[in-house]
C-alpha cells in the first residue's frame, strides 16, 4: 500500500467514525420528539418555504441534536475533500492539490445558495 | 408508527442499495411521495441525506479493495458539484409536476440500464490531461494479478459529470448510473473502477446541493431522520450478508419493481 492509499484509508475509516456519530445525534433527536399516535408527515403534503434557522430555532432541543447530527452527516465529504486536497499537497502534487481546493471551495459556495436573506 | 414505517422501509431500501451499488434515492423519493404522500421537494432533500450516508459508510471498503481511482474521482467532482450547484437553481424553478416526470423516466431508464450486459472497455490511447496528471492506474483482478489500465476522453467525462451532478440535485440521486456510463464508455475505466469510483464520489455531489437544501429548510428531521437512520442501519446488514445473497436474482425482480413505481411517479406526474 503506498503513502496516498494508506492516507486515503485513515480518511475512510474517519468517515465511517463520523457517520456514527452523526447517527447517534439523529437518534437521540429523533427519539426525543417520537410519537407513536400521530402522524409527522401530514404537515408536509404541501411545500412551504420555512427557512432552517426558524425551524431550528422554534423546534426545540430535538430539532438541534438532529440538525447538528445532519450538519456532521453533510459535512463528512466535505472534510473528506479538503483533507485529500491537504493530502495531495504533502507528497507535492500541486495540480491535484490544486484540484481538490477548487472542489472544496465549490462545495462551500454551494451552502450560500441555500440561505435566503 | 409512520415512523417507524418509514425506518422500516428505510432499513429495505438501505439494505437493497448495499446489494445493488445503488445509493437508495431511487426507492427513497417514490417511497415518500406515493406511501407518505409528502412533497417531492422535501422527499428530494431527505433522499440527499440518505446518498451521503451510504457513501460515506461504504467508503472505507471500495478503497481496502484499491479499485477507487482517487485522482480521477478528485477531477471528475468538479463537474459533479458545479452540477449540482446548478441543478440546485434549476429545481427551484421546476414544477413539482415536471419533477415526477423527470424522476419516472429516470426510473425507466435505470432499469433499463440495470439490465445491460456489463462489459470492460479498454483504451489503448492515454489521453494529454490523463498523462500530465498520472490519472491511468491498475486494479487487482480476479486472479490476484495487476490489470492496468489507461484513461481516455478526459474533457468528455468532466461534462457528462456536470449533467449528472444536475441530476442529483433536482431529482435527490446519487446519479451514479450516469457517471458509471460515462466513465465506461466516454473514459474507457474497467467496470469495476468506474463503479468504485462513482460510489466514492456520489457523496460529494450530493453534499453540495443537500448543504444548501438545508440552509434552505427542505431537509425536515421528521423526515431525514428516520430515513438517514434507516438507510445506515440497512447498508450496513446489507454489506454483512452480501457474498450470502444471490444478487443477480434480486436484480431482475428489483428492475420490475422500478418498471412499476416509474409508471407510477410519471402517472402522478401527468394527474398532477
Amino acid at each position: 500500500m503506498d503513502k496516498i492509499e494508506t492516507l486515503e484509508f485513515k480518511i475512510a475509516k474517519f468517515l465511517r467514525a463520523g457517520v456514527l456519530v452523526a447517527g447517534v445525534f439523529i437518534f437521540i433527536g429523533w427519539m426525543s420528539e417520537f410519537s407513536m399516535t400521530e402522524n409527522p408527515f401530514n404537515k408536509f403534503s404541501t411545500y412551504q418555504k420555512v427557512s432552517f434557522f426558524n425551524v431550528a430555532i422554534n423546534g426545540g432541543w430535538s430539532v438541534i441534536l438532529s440538525y447538528a447530527g445532519l450538519f456532521i452527516l453533510i459535512s463528512l465529504p466535505i472534510i473528506r475533500v479538503m483533507l485529500t486536497g491537504f493530502l495531495f499537497f504533502r507528497q507535492k502534487e500541486k495540480a491535484m492539490g490544486t484540484m481538490a481546493f477548487v472542489v472544496l471551495a465549490l462545495l462551500l459556495i454551494s451552502f450560500v445558495f441555500g440561505i435566503e436573506v | 408508527m409512520y415512523s417507524l414505517l418509514l425506518l422500516t422501509i428505510s432499513i429495505f431500501a438501505g439494505f437493497l442499495g448495499s446489494l445493488l451499488g445503488l445509493g437508495g434515492g431511487l426507492i427513497i423519493v417514490p417511497t415518500l411521495t406515493l406511501i407518505f404522500h409528502i412533497d417531492i421537494r422535501y422527499a428530494i432533500a431527505a433522499s440527499l441525506i440518505s446518498i451521503i450516508a451510504t457513501s460515506s459508510g461504504a467508503a472505507a471498503s471500495f478503497l481496502r479493495d484499491h479499485l477507487t481511482n482517487l485522482r480521477v474521482a478528485v477531477i471528475l467532482e468538479i463537474g459533479t458539484v458545479t452540477g449540482a450547484i446548478s441543478g440546485f437553481l434549476i429545481a427551484a424553478s421546476l414544477n413539482p409536476q415536471w419533477l415526477y416526470l423527470l424522476f419516472g423516466s429516470f426510473l425507466f431508464f435505470s432499469a433499463l440500464m440495470m439490465l445491460r450486459k456489463k462489459t470492460n472497455s479498454v483504451s489503448h490511447d492515454e489521453h494529454p490531461w490523463a498523462t500530465k496528471l498520472g490519472l491511468s492506474s491498475s486494479y487487482h483482478g480476479p486472479d490476484g494479478k495487476l490489470v492496468a489500465y489507461k484513461v481516455a476522453n478526459v474533457p468528455i467525462g468532466l461534462i457528462c459529470m456536470y449533467f449528472a451532478g444536475i441530476l442529483s440535485a433536482v431529482l435527490g440521486i446519487g446519479s451514479g448510473i450516469f457517471k458509471v456510463l460515462a466513465m465506461d464508455n466516454a473514459m474507457k475505466l474497467p467496470i469495476k473502477v468506474s463503479s468504485a469510483t462513482s460510489n466514492f464520489m456520489i457523496g460529494v455531489t450530493a453534499s453540495a446541493s443537500a448543504g444548501a437544501y438545508l440552509l434552505r429548510g427542505d431537509i425536515r428531521p421528521e423526515i431525514a431522520c428516520p430515513v438517514s437512520l434507516g438507510i445506515i442501519g440497512g447498508s450496513f446488514i446489507g454489506a454483512k450478508i452480501l457474498p450470502k445473497i444471490p444478487a443477480e436474482t434480486i436484480r431482475k425482480i428489483f428492475v420490475v419493481v422500478l418498471g412499476i413505481v416509474a409508471w407510477q411517479m410519471i402517472s402522478k406526474g401527468i394527474r398532477g
